[in-house]
């Protein structure tokens, strides 16, 4: 139960670590967050050794005169059972991690390093220059980014490139407004002054002292920046605009969506969202510990 | 007022950069042409080029993109929102707007109430029972629903009470009585509201927590309040200002979420209807539906401003 | 000087309020804080205590458990009983009933304890809603009265205000007139006047003094400082490391004070009639470890009379050759030769700065 009131600042009088919220305090990862590691690192290593895995091929029909008529359900010999044309979702479901983990990592990588570099840029000149530059992350971020997506994969073609580049332009803002705020409330410290009066010329400021401490925060937020990636390419691929080649989770979880396969055979579609849900669950906490690790404050992205 | 008027300013400035940067897009990477006419794009006989330059006049597509752009922003503003491309006798686009914005509307209206309904309720209880087992289990909870991606719950949901246990419709259906469209929307509001509810919960979770530590809650025990007017009448207020805030943010990202739900549940609103304009190049619809989503976000965070001077009566101007 | 409500206590005159051997302790991760070990006293009806000590001393800690509003984590000992009431074990739901009605408390720091969101009327009107059962429109009248009685200017302006809207002063008599609202036969004042201007604590202790006498109200002053116990109350206890090391009738403990902390306490508070540039006396060192608390005398290791006997062995709680009702523990108090003795080193060698009085 508990304790309403001041009560509990008498505690703190006498012990410290009696906290509200001591769960979030704590300063170690714990096993959970090793827990949501592994996994991560099992599925990469799924999808980049997916070709030379024993796994049946994702795009072939596979029939099984044993089970009767496909589409089969999970079984044995389809661990994520069979879709509408009797491919083995499982195989679908893991080559389709490819796609999806590459876009997911390459568009967070492209925003932290162009939205990164524009957001220390604003912050440690402030002047003019943040002017214009927090303007047009103002303008990015009004844009409900979905509908922005939708108009530039509709009108290029759309391949692993141009997908992860939207993404990556759609990450830019939010990620640069971070970069500039840390960069600013870091620009004040002392640290930064001393070495403009020892004069060091901005450039090497910038690198030596601000981005270090800059890449922390940032670096945090990483991991739940490529969970929101890897959830928007999903978006995207459900209004089949995201790659037109491969499969993507997103891709698969669409193709079992309709009325009917849900009712006949709803695991064509549960096997995909399972495992994207899990990825994008242990991308979600690992990355929430890591950003209580290192205190990052909450500035949404 | 200086304040206000200052809002407004900015408010009309990212309107304009918005709607530029979209007309910008649409014209540079499609091609309005194609759409218009279609194959007959390609038709070099007499008769298809002079289609063409009559379309060309008509749809001002001769003219240089400046120019096009003013034009389109000149009939815009005064409500003229041009025709819609793809339509069969090209019927107004407002006319579609005005049929689909309501939808789209009730939606969000009530995705908002849902998640505002289930998450104050459950952050009151959470908070009473901060850190034992049962709230453990529920702030674990809330992570597992903010992780799961939209369309992937809206599949979820739509298989378990649609199809599975029969409780929803499948489809929306735009002749039924008003009643029962609204039953129709329920399943989809939930879908958006789930999540925007996990999302406030913790928010007013951590919130309720801190607000229970000050000392005019104590106070208010020591008057002899019972614990569950502390929480309501005195604990709940002045832990709504980061509720308020992200609810008025969320409105926003709600709007974004909504076209996906749109879609799968077929429910026809602004939401569907865009994405479908995006697939087939209706420039004006695009357009059109662009600038009122953005303008609604803005107006919402306006609002929002308005609320936190309604809550806090120390921000009171 | 109205007295609009005044509860018919099931004690009008007489002990009001008897403590014995009180404990709190709370578990936590050091281990159990002994945050009050074995305190002694009882009040009567109409008289007021003035509880004295450093932060950390247990003073507020006393006060909150005497009312009954700690964390479940404490664990508590010893009796308390209210009116005849024993009210130790009680269930916060019991409680319920006396606060606010029976007992009530001011806090310390007005602008925290005031709801920042809520107008004052309506916090002074809560508790006659909750137990006089008001109408609104008595509970208004009344609250008209109460802020008349605690001498706020305009005061029907001042019920559609929120607290910010007062001044610091104005904040603090809300708060009274807040605690007196249903009349209670007991009023906790901790640290009343800390968080004010110098010449409105005066005026603060003052009202409660008023109240006190008019309502034939029990009060328990709660304070670091020597100087606000000084003029306004009947007893001073004096607590250390969670003890009482001295008690005793105002004029006596001031005119004898035999526990060489309480002399150190007086000494600290600077006096008008002092030179300038007087040097203060601070005490130094650090309040003793409330978890492994030493074995002999709490005060010794910054006592600068103690001797090998005060760090081995606990002083009792012993009466004054004069008086019954001044008690104190100490084995070498002020006015004993081994205390003369010492004294006449420690002169020696600091000199006349900040030995006043």
């Amino acid at each position: 139960m508990t304790d309403f009131g001041g009560a509990a600042a008498e505690l703190h009088e006498f012990d410290e670590d009696a906290s509200p919220d001591a769960e979030v305090l704590t300063k170690s990862l714990g096993w959970t967050f090793w827990i949501c590691i592994g996994w991560l690192i099992v599925i990469v290593l799924a999808a980049i050794l997916a070709p030379w895995l024993p796994l049946k091929d994702p795009g072939k029909t596979q029939i099984n005169p044993d089970l009767g008529a496909p589409p089969y359900s999970p079984s044995g010999s389809f661990w994520f059972g069979t879709d509408q044309n009797s491919r083995d979702v499982f195989s679908r479901t893991i080559f389709g991690a490819r796609v999806s983990l590459v876009v997911g990592f390459v568009a967070i990588a492209s925003g932290m390093l162009i939205g990164g570099s524009l957001g220390m840029i604003a912050g440690y000149f402030r002047g003019k220059a943040d002017k214009v530059i927090s303007f047009v992350f103002v303008v990015l971020l009004s844009f409900p980014s979905l509908v922005l997506a939708i108009l530039i994969t509709s009108l290029l073609n759309r391949n692993l490139t141009t997908v992860a580049g939207i993404l990556g332009f759609l990450a830019i803002a939010p990620i640069g407004r971070l970069a500039r705020a840390t960069t600013i409330q870091f620009a004040e410290r002392e640290f930064v002054l001393a070495a403009r009066t020892l004069g060091a010329k901005h450039p090497r400021i910038i690198i030596r002292e601000l981005l270090p401490n800059v890449i922390i925060p940032m670096g945090a937020l990483a991991l739940l920046g490529m969970a929101i990636a890897i959830v928007a390419e999903g978006g995207l691929a459900f209004l089949s605009l995201s790659v037109e080649k491969e499969e993507t989770w997103g891709k698969l979880i669409q193709l079992g969506s309709g009325t009917r396969d849900l009712q006949k055979a709803p695991w064509i579609s549960m096997g995909p969202i399972l495992v994207l849900f899990m990825t994008v669950l242990a991308l979600n906490y690992a990355g929430d510990k890591l950003r209580a690790y290192f205190d990052v404050r909450e500035i949404s992205l | 007022m200086n304040y206000w008027l200052q809002r407004l300013v900015i408010a009309v400035l990212l309107l304009l950069a918005v709607s530029m940067v979209t007309f910008g897009a649409m014209n540079v990477l499609g091609d309005p042409l194609f759409n218009i006419l279609g194959p007959r794009v390609g038709d070099t006989s007499p008769e298809g080029l002079e289609l063409i330059d009559d379309a060309k006049a008509e749809y001002n597509l001769d003219k240089p993109l400046p120019v096009r752009y003013a034009l389109w922003a000149g009939d815009f503003v005064r409500g003229d929102f041009g025709v819609q491309f793809s339509n069969d006798g090209q019927p107004p686009v407002s006319n579609l707007i005005k049929e689909r914005l309501p939808r789209s509307a009730v939606l969000l209206v009530m995705a908002q109430l849902f998640a505002t309904a289930i998450a104050i309720p459950w952050s009151l209880w959470s908070a009473s029972k901060a850190n034992s087992g049962v709230d453990k289990v529920s702030t674990f909870s809330t992570f597992l629903i903010i992780a799961l991606p939209n369309f992937a719950l809206a599949v979820v949901l739509k298989y378990l009470f649609a199809i599975k246990f029969g409780i929803f419709p499948l489809t929306y259906t735009a002749d039924d009585p008003a009643l029962s469209r609204l039953f129709q929307l329920v399943l989809p509001a939930l879908t958006i509201a789930l999540p925007a509810a996990a999302v406030y919960q913790r928010l007013l979770r951590t919130d309720l927590i801190t607000t229970l530590q000050e000392d005019f809650i104590l106070m208010a025990r020591s008057k002899g309040v019972s614990r569950r007017n502390v929480l309501f009448k005195h604990a709940l207020r002045p832990s709504l200002f980061s509720f308020v805030t992200v609810f008025g943010i969320n409105t926003g990202a709600l709007i974004g979420g909504a076209l996906i739900v749109e879609t799968i549940f077929r429910v026809p609103g602004l939401g569907s209807t865009i994405v479908e304009a995006v697939l087939r190049e209706d420039f004006p619809v695009v357009l059109a539906i662009v600038m009122i989503i953005t303008a609604a976000f803005v107006a919402v965070n306006i609002v929002v401003d308005i609320l936190y001077s309604l809550i806090d009566p120390r921000v009171r101007r | 000087m109205n007295v609009p409500i005044q509860t018919e206590g099931r004690v009008s005159d007489g002990t009001l309020l008897e403590v014995t051997d009180l404990k709190t302790h709370f578990r936590t991760e050091r281990g159990l804080v002994r945050a009050v070990d074995g305190v002694t006293f009882s009040l009567e009806r109409g008289k007021s205590l003035g509880v004295v000590g450093e932060s950390g001393s247990g003073k507020t800690v006393l006060s909150r458990t005497i009312m009954g509003l700690l964390p479940s984590t404490a664990v508590l000992d010893g009796s308390v009983k209210f009116a005849g009431q024993e009210t130790l074990g009680m269930s916060p739901k019991q409680m319920r009933h006396l606060w606010g009605r029976e007992m009530s408390m001011v806090f310390q720091n007005p602008m925290v304890s005031l709801n920042p969101l809520m107008k004052v009327g309506k916090q002074i009107m809560e508790p006659l809603d909750i137990h006089l059962g008001m109408d609104k429109r008595n509970a208004r009248e009344t609250a008209l009265t109460l802020l008349r009685d605690v001498r706020i200017p305009e005061p029907e302006k001042r019920l559609d205000q929120f607290p910010h809207e007062l001044s610091g002063g104005m904040r603090q008599r809300v708060m009274i007139a807040i605690a007196l609202a249903c009349g209670p036969t007991l009023l906790f004042a901790d640290e009343p006047t800390t968080a004010l201007d110098v010449t409105v604590q005066a005026q603060i202790l003052e009202l409660i003094g008023e109240q006190r006498r008019d309502r034939n109200m029990s009060v328990i002053l709660v304070t670091h400082d020597l100087g606000v116990v000084a003029g306004h109350t009947d007893e001073i206890a004096v607590m250390y490391g969670g003890r009482l090391v001295e008690k005793a009738p105002t004029k006596q403990l001031f005119a004898n004070m035999k526990m060489p902390y309480t002399m150190s306490l007086m000494r600290s508070i600077p006096k008008i009639e002092d030179p300038s540039h007087t040097r203060l006396l601070t005490i130094p060192g650090r309040p003793p470890d409330l978890v492994n608390p030493p074995k002999g005398c709490g005060f010794a290791p910054r006592c600068a009379y103690a001797r090998t006997k005060c760090l081995e062995e606990r002083p009792p709680l012993v009466p004054t050759v004069e008086s019954d009702d001044h008690v104190y523990a100490c084995w070498y108090p002020v006015g004993s030769p081994e205390f003369e003795e010492r004294d006449v080193e420690i002169l020696s060698r600091v000199g006349v700065a900040g030995a006043a009085s």
